[in-house]
């Protein structure tokens, strides 16, 4: 293989790959019949990804990011406005680091 | 169903979550040059693949000659968890037309499924407001790849702004709403202990399925219980 093709050839694979994790979800679901209980299963499935993305980066992570999403959730609870909530817990982090380098 | 007033809708929800993406883009193309990849390669394989996970674990294989299998197998592994979100949105997007179907399918990701997670919580069933999303982190995503391949140079340190915990904490903002249903707490909580319990024992990324799935089963089963 010429070396110049190979990366393309790299790139074209990982799109290839990554357009079918994409597109496949949909595909499996409808040929799933859509009952009550799957219904049921993909609403939760719903929340419990992104809460699963979430469990999975603190456990991986320090005092700093916990505490921190810590105080976004309560922003979020206290003013339901996602982007200052965002930023509450960028500040707290952003402290955290430069009062403890 | 998929409207242009979503599309709109969409890009103004994610504008800001975007911009908050730009320094991980420009970090993605700084270490990419560092990998040894041209800049044509870095611009369209953030165009192409865009998913930048995947794209920064690639270039821990970048190296001659390309091992195409493992390559093929991490970006997989990485990037298995868009299966569960597709699978989520399978009844909006059974519903559109093909084309239609397979332009949302290519600009989903992360941050604009969730927000799709959100606007469907507020009774939304317009998925222009994901591909509006996915349009905007995607325009940003490019831009900010190539301005980090065309500056290079050191990595800068995300942590010293805290815009390494941004996308975390959008995503705290988008489950605040269901964790407010009672009904939710069993399977947010069943998922949030999988994927800590199973962190270490599966491949890098496989904690967020298994925690996605014991939370939706675990959501059917008490449905069951509940209705019996």
């Amino acid at each position: 293989m010429s070396a110049d093709i190979a990366p393309w050839i790299a790139i074209a694979v990982a799109a290839a790959v990554t357009f079918g994790t994409r597109t496949l979800g949909p595909v499996i679901m409808a040929r799933v019949p859509a009952t009550r209980r799957v219904q049921q299963f993909l609403d939760s499935l719903s929340a419990s990804v992104i809460v699963a993305i979430v469990a999975g980066y603190l456990a991986r992570g320090t005092l700093r990011e916990a505490v921190a999403l810590a105080a976004g959730a309560l922003a979020m609870m206290l003013l339901q406005k996602p982007l200052l909530s965002m930023v509450v817990a960028m500040v707290v982090a952003a402290v955290w680091t430069m009062a403890r380098p | 169903m998929l409207t242009f007033d979503g599309f709109k809708a969409g890009m103004r929800r994610m504008a800001g979550v975007a911009l908050f993406g730009v320094p991980f883009g420009i970090a993605f193309g700084a270490a990419a040059v560092e990998a040894g990849m041209s800049m044509a390669e870095i611009v369209a394989m953030s165009a192409l693949v865009y998913a930048g996970a995947a794209q920064f674990a690639m270039l821990q294989l970048w190296h001659t000659p390309l091992p195409l299998l493992s390559i093929a197998f991490v970006v997989l592994a990485v990037n298995a968890r868009h299966l569960i979100f597709g699978a989520a949105l399978a009844p909006l997007l059974n519903a559109l037309p093909r084309r239609q179907r397979l332009l949302s399918a290519y600009l989903l990701s992360d941050a604009n499924f969730a927000d799709m997670q959100a606007a469907r919580q507020s009774g939304s069933k317009d998925l222009g407001i994901l591909v509006g999303g996915g349009f905007v982190m995607w325009l940003s995503w490019n831009a900010a790849a190539a301005l980090g391949a065309f500056i290079g140079g050191t990595e800068k340190d995300l942590s010293r702004f805290g815009i390494d915990v941004a996308m975390a904490a959008f995503f705290v903002t988008v489950i605040a709403a269901p964790a407010r249903r009672v009904s939710n707490l069993l399977p947010m909580g069943v998922a949030a202990l999988v994927s800590v319990a199973t962190l270490s024992l599966l491949p890098h990324g496989w904690n967020i399925i298994a925690g996605a799935l014991a939370g939706g089963i675990s959501g059917a089963i008490a449905g069951v219980i509940r209705e019996r």
